[in-house]
């Protein structure tokens, strides 16, 4: 197969996909090493950029994923409406940043540094897939424990957690 | 936020609970958290309250909470210490021993507090980032059929569903001794239920998503919805659609009743 056609292969997986597609699917699907879908994907990403396309490659939650270019925001948010989620509360990004930094805690270990009760942000952030549950503590009365979702690492844009910056 | 003084404005600034308040006191006195003193923090944190209480605003008990162990720690300073250090420390949120504690809490929290402006700016920019990602909503489901479905939508709804709810039962565990006890012996408003139920339908003029109506915060709340719904449908008063087999279940009003 041509280095066109594989391109083109590539552009509709991701363009197909409605979560971000790991390099080594794509190498797998495609025949092709994984060296070889990244330079590609590279390159991918720089021809759309460079012929003034409307859609970007992103690289977030440890794969790429199409999405529109940033700078068309403005013409595109009323299309496609802000009801999707609505925007995250001071208290819900706290919260979200502690469990990020943290994991796996629990409940009280978050109200503990926050000062604040945190179960209805908690209830919300589940909801929302931003945190999942991944166990329970073995301590007295073996607590839930809380951990961030690939959900949180793409709303917010992050390869994976090693892109948090260091705490200060 | 908005630290402007509060002498000439009404609107107090909104604090995400006694942490971000004391530290908003302290960053307006241009301090460092390791230079405060007690003393003065414990003055102004009150004042604060004291306004807020004056404009009638609903305090946190939280906030209550804190005011008295700020005072706790601010007498510690000026008592003799006792020759037994009371070892009756209870349960409760700010478990501090000295105003050193205490600022080194405050200083861990600056930290998140900080962070959390870090992912404010991030989603910011991710916003401007419009993906073909549905998030699995549902009215994408009905219309992008099988192919791209999240894989917890291969299960049948009912069992996700569930999982959902138990899920938030598990969370809700954690905090039960916090929660007040259901009275079993409580009259059940199945017709209460049934009746609100019906209003829904009729203001929302379609279909509601059976889902929607289950995912409610407490167990009880879930049991009166889902024999409420049972009953309606079974006495014909909606009726319960699948538009495929194993996918989301509607509710409908039923064609007579409209």
């Amino acid at each position: 197969m041509s280095e066109i056609n594989l391109k083109a292969i590539i552009e509709a997986i991701l363009f197909l996909s409605e979560e971000p597609v790991r390099v080594k699917k794509i190498a797998s699907r495609t025949g092709i090493s994984i060296e070889k879908a990244e330079a590609l994907l590279g390159e991918l990403q720089q021809d759309l950029i460079e012929q003034g396309r409307g859609l970007r490659i992103f690289e977030v939650a440890g794969g790429y994923q199409m999405g529109s270019a940033p700078e068309l925001a403005p013409y595109l948010e009323e299309a496609v409406g802000e009801e999707e989620s609505g925007q995250l509360s001071n208290a819900a990004l706290e919260t979200l940043a502690i469990i990020a930094y943290r994991q796996p805690l629990t409940r009280l270990e978050i109200e503990e540094i926050r000062g604040v009760r945190c179960e209805y942000i908690l209830d919300n952030l589940l909801k929302r897939k931003l945190i999942r549950i991944s166990g329970r503590k073995e301590s007295p009365g073996r607590p839930l424990i809380y951990k961030t979702t690939p959900d949180f690492l793409q709303y917010f844009g992050l390869k994976d957690l090693r892109e948090l910056p260091p705490l200060e | 936020m908005s630290p402007q003084p509060a002498k000439y404005t009404i609107r107090l600034p909104i604090f995400e609970g006694p942490f971000d308040l004391l530290f908003h006191l302290i960053k307006k006195e241009e301090l460092d958290i390791w230079e405060i003193s007690i003393a003065s923090v414990a003055e102004q944190y009150l004042a604060y309250l004291q306004s807020m209480q004056e404009l009638n605003l609903d305090i946190a008990s939280e906030f209550l909470v804190m005011a008295a162990t700020l005072l706790r720690l601010k007498s510690k300073l000026l008592l003799p210490r006792p020759v037994d250090p009371g070892e009756e420390e209870e349960e409760e949120l700010f478990q501090f021993k000295s105003p050193e504690e205490l600022f080194a809490r405050l200083e861990e929290y600056r930290l998140f507090k900080e962070a959390a402006g870090f992912f404010k700016e991030r989603a910011a920019e991710q916003r401007k980032v419009f993906l073909r990602a549905t998030g699995g909503k549902e009215k994408y489901m009905l219309l992008s059929g099988r192919q791209q479905q999240k894989s917890y939508y291969t299960y049948w709804e009912g069992a996700h569903l569930l999982s959902e709810i138990m899920n938030r039962f598990e969370a809700a565990a954690a905090a039960r001794a916090l929660a007040p006890a259901i009275d079993l012996f409580e009259d059940i408003p199945i017709g209460e239920r049934s009746a609100h139920i019906c209003a829904l339908l009729k203001r929302s003029g379609g279909a509601l998503s059976f889902r929607s109506l289950l995912l409610k915060k407490n167990l009880r709340e879930v049991l009166v919805t889902l024999i409420a719904l049972l009953d309606l449908a079974r006495r014909r008063q909606v009726r319960l659609l699948q538009e495929r087999p194993l996918g989301p279940i509607l509710v409908a009003p039923s064609q007579k009743g409209a």
